[in-house]
């Protein structure tokens, strides 16, 4: 019995039929051209995921949090502008790397400012905070050309490697890891998932909702920050209209991996896996000459697909392993039932 | 085992039947084997302790959900009908302890709500028709006290009486065989209890076959025809509800248990000496939100219970939120041992040494998807955590289990998801919760709300006890009873204003002087001439 229950918990769990998702498509892709592998494409691959990942998981947060944060996108690209306005100005790197992380942080805080403080709909809060990015990203690129940059360490940070990982890799899984110890281990993560389930009942039980609204919104926009700085890095140039859409992609790699928009459930896991399998169906597409038209059309299929299997799959797994638990239950209560017809026929001498 | 041979049942085809109804939850077995056997016209208690099996019984019985083993009968024939929706259609509807109703919709919209008749054009249904709608319930509605202009009005302005009426009436609108009531007179005050008996004794009258689960067994007599009695998910057994005594029925539902609680009575630890002299702990002064709390000022002295009394609305709950900082005064003082506090955010109020049991459970109490232990541990935090940051699984655990231990709280384990306790559990899990913090003054709005009579007697027990411990507590309890027999003093409420004070409660209340009290309390919530 205990194993089965164990069994019917593993299958619960949400993100799971999703890992077998992700790792079919891979194999699919591979299939599909041998190159898919390679150290070079995969490392190209997560180069290019990455910014992405680092979003999905800001969304994540959020949404575990309660709450939707839409302005990951173009604070993204706003980041990633003014990180190159830094160093094409002729700051030192690090200067660089630092203005684009405070940039992201801004807005975090802006936005958590709104919807805490001033309690304004999360969803009108960053929609307004999404396009404030975006006009300024515009204004930015219209005032500097934001390119050139001399500062070959700037490039190194997405095309080197350290003993021979790439610099981005090791820095989104550092990110990564950390952020499943701060969801899963910590005072602030409990306090997360508590408003998450329930905002109102989080507030009776002492918990401040307003601090931990606020915590989530910072911590994505810090994300965004990051993700905008390895942006600037990988294309060398930004234009004026980077980041726009991103946030479909973010919200939905959080959905995919199986975290449930009302709030209160996921991880980082799941975040993780949901990006990925986004970003290996658009490589997929990328190396099969897919024209890239057809991506988004392609992507937001693959996203509905994945949701609906994961979640028949979850339900199939679960209703089987709760039989065989039944069925264990039977039989355990078949051989204890004389036992228990003696209990009842006592009864019934009142 | 289940019916008395005496009983007629065995001749007449019963209108409901459960049949051997076995259901396990997460390797938890919630029913085993159940059986129940409902007449027409006649009311059925269901009666057992908290987790005995009957809110499993009932979410199968009316389609909420599948039974791992065993055949629901209507008229002797198994219901096929999966789902909710479709369970009424086949004749059993129910009517839930929490109301169920939606708020922004009037009466009438939602009597009908998912089964709106429609009104057709060209032989498309294209809009609901309200006035056939109406014209189907008016006779109905009146019948239950409500008026064919309330029928439009938003269900969010009626009381509790009336909106259990209009859920009544929602149930009764397509003619059920059979009625479920899950503890219908929570929430309600005494006179409304008394019209909803009248309710049930007319649709007894209508031929309705009734099973009605209440936690308060003195309801039973003169209602209720027989009872059937569940202990640990089983059958304990079927008795004709007027050869049995209180006692025989505590029996049933706690077995050998039943002893043990009777040590939990803790009346002896009421005190009668004025607690005027002892150190003030919390001081309210002239306390104002909107037009719903209006001047109220009032000390909790150290080892004392105050009652808030009042009728629904009067603005009891109301106090109590702005206390806790979940609602912002408009003006007013709080100090808490002397000290003022303004309680911006609970998280300040739970600092200064209040703590809340909320009224709504299922809203404002559990967190349904975390595990037990993470929501015992959530008013603070700090204390299972190292470095105040990394929450500790094991501490966490260890004090879970302290306070299993120390309540009672029934569960195969304190991971398990607090949503899928029964009421009772789950409320003192909540209560854990509270004293986790270690509050100087403890706040419960309707504490014994769904609970059986051996968690009511633990609640009680522990409420004496925080305050002879020279803690202080206000308490807000519907039942009048309770709350006399728990508190101090009793401050009326009536409009968001306190309207009087009841003192010198009698330590044990002989009746006479008890229903004295009683009247003294319901002629001022309801007239409210400032004593």
């Amino acid at each position: 019995m205990k194993t089965s229950t164990a069994v019917s918990r593993l299958m619960g769990t949400p993100g799971l039929p999703m890992t077998i998702i992700l790792i079919v498509a891979v194999i699919v892709f591979q299939l599909l051209n041998p190159i898919f592998l390679t150290p070079g494409a995969l490392s190209s691959y997560l180069t290019n995921a990455m910014p992405i990942l680092l979003l999905t998981l800001g969304s994540a947060i959020v949404i575990i949090g309660g709450g939707i944060d839409l302005s990951v996108g173009t604070v993204a690209g706003l980041s990633a502008g003014t990180t190159m306005w830094a160093l094409v100005a002729g700051a030192p790197l690090w200067v660089g790397i630092l203005v684009g992380c405070v940039t992201g942080l801004g807005f975090g805080l802006l936005n958590g400012i709104l919807v805490a403080v001033f309690r304004i709909n999360d969803f009108i809060a960053t929609l307004a905070t999404l396009n404030i990015a975006a006009g300024l990203l515009v204004v930015l690129s219209q005032a500097t050309l934001l390119q050139g940059v001399t500062d070959e360490g700037f490039a190194a940070l997405t095309r080197g490697d350290v003993f021979g990982i790439p610099i981005s890799f090791v820095v989104a899984a550092g990110i990564f890891v950390l952020a499943h110890l701060l969801i899963s281990k910590t005072v602030t993560g409990r306090r997360m998932y508590a408003i998450g389930i329930s905002a109102e009942a989080a507030n009776v039980a002492g918990v401040s909702v307003a601090r931990s609204r606020m915590f989530t919104f910072v911590i994505s926009g810090l994300l965004a920050g990051v993700a905008g700085v390895f942006l600037a890095s990988r294309l060398g140039a930004v234009q004026a209209f980077l980041g726009i859409g991103y946030e479909f992609t973010a919200i939905a790699g959080a959905v995919v991996g199986g975290i449930a928009l009302a709030g209160g459930a996921g991880s980082v896991w799941a975040a993780l896996i949901g990006g990925l399998f986004l970003a290996t169906v658009q490589q997929g597409l990328r190396l099969n000459n897919v024209d890239p038209v057809y991506f988004s059309i392609v992507t937001a299929l693959a996203i509905v697909f994945g949701v609906i299997f994961d979640r028949q799959v979850r339900r199939v797994l679960l209703r089987g392993a709760l039989a065989r638990t039944a069925a264990a239950l039977v039989d355990r209560d078949a051989s204890s039932a004389p036992a228990s017809a003696g209990r009842e026929s006592k009864e019934e001498v009142r | 085992m289940a019916d008395d041979p005496n009983l007629p049942s065995a001749d007449v085809v019963p209108v409901l039947e459960a049949r051997g109804v076995t259901k396990h939850y997460d390797g938890v077995t919630a029913l085993d084997d159940a059986h129940l056997s409902v007449q027409r016209g006649e009311i059925h208690a269901l009666l057992g302790g908290n987790g005995a099996g009957k809110s499993t019984l009932i979410g199968i019985i009316s389609g909420a959900n599948k039974a791992d083993l065993g055949t629901i009968l209507l008229d002797g024939e198994p219901i096929t009908a999966a789902g909710p929706q479709a369970t009424i259609l086949a004749g059993v509807s129910t009517i839930y302890q929490e109301l169920s109703l939606v708020p922004a919709l009037s009466a009438l919209d939602n009597i009908f709500l998912g089964r709106e008749l429609h009104r057709r054009v060209l032989g498309i249904s294209v809009v609901s028709d309200r006035r056939r709608m109406e014209e189907t319930v008016r006779e109905l509605a009146s019948d239950f006290g409500i008026a064919s202009h309330e029928l439009h009005t938003p269900v969010s302005e009626f009381g509790a009486l009336k909106k259990r009426s209009i859920e009544i009436v929602k149930a009764l609108a397509f003619d059920p065989k059979v009625l479920i009531l899950d503890e219908p007179t929570s929430g309600l005050e005494d006179a409304e209890r008394v019209s909803l008996f009248e309710y049930m004794r007319t649709l007894r009258e209508r031929n309705v076959g009734l099973v009605w689960v209440t936690h308060h067994l003195e309801e039973l007599v003169g209602l209720a025809d027989r009872a059937t009695i569940f202990r640990d998910g089983r059958n304990a057994g079927t008795v004709e509800v007027a050869n049995t005594s209180i006692d025989q029925f505590l029996t049933y539902m706690f077995g050998d248990q039943r002893d043990e609680f009777g040590a939990g009575d803790t009346r002896h630890l009421n005190r009668l000496t004025p607690l005027d002299d002892a150190p003030i702990v919390l001081s309210a002064r002239g306390l104002n939100r909107g037009s719903v709390v209006r001047d109220v000022s009032f000390d909790v002295h150290e080892g004392e219970v105050i009652g808030l009394a009042g009728l629904a609305g009067a603005g009891r709950t109301e106090v109590v939120r702005t206390l806790m900082g979940l609602d912002r005064l408009t003006s007013g003082t709080i100090e808490v041992d002397g000290r003022r506090i303004t309680p911006r955010s609970s998280t300040a109020a739970y600092r200064a040494g209040l703590a809340m049991l909320p009224e709504d459970r299922k809203q404002l109490g559990i967190l349904a998807d975390l595990s037990i232990a993470a929501n015992i541990s959530l008013s603070r935090l700090r204390t299972v955590t190292w470095a105040r940051f990394w929450v500790s699984a094991r501490r966490e655990r260890a004090l879970a289990e302290r306070y299993r231990t120390r309540l009672g709280i029934k569960t195969p384990t304190v991971t398990a998801r607090i949503g899928n306790l029964s009421g009772g559990n789950q409320q003192k899990a909540i209560v854990a919760r509270c004293l986790n913090t270690s509050p100087r003054l403890l706040i419960f709005d309707e504490p014994t709300q769904g609970i059986d009579v051996s968690a009511k007697v633990d609640v009680h027990a522990l409420i004496r006890h925080h305050a002879a411990d020279g803690g202080a507590a206000i308490l807000i309890a519907s039942e009048l009873e309770e709350l006399l027999e728990l508190s101090h003093r009793v401050l009326v409420l009536k409009k968001g204003r306190i309207v009087g004070e009841i003192r010198d409660i009698p330590k044990s209340i002989a009746a006479g002087h008890f229903a004295e009290i009683k009247s003294k309390v319901l002629a001022l919530s309801a007239a409210g001439s400032a004593a």
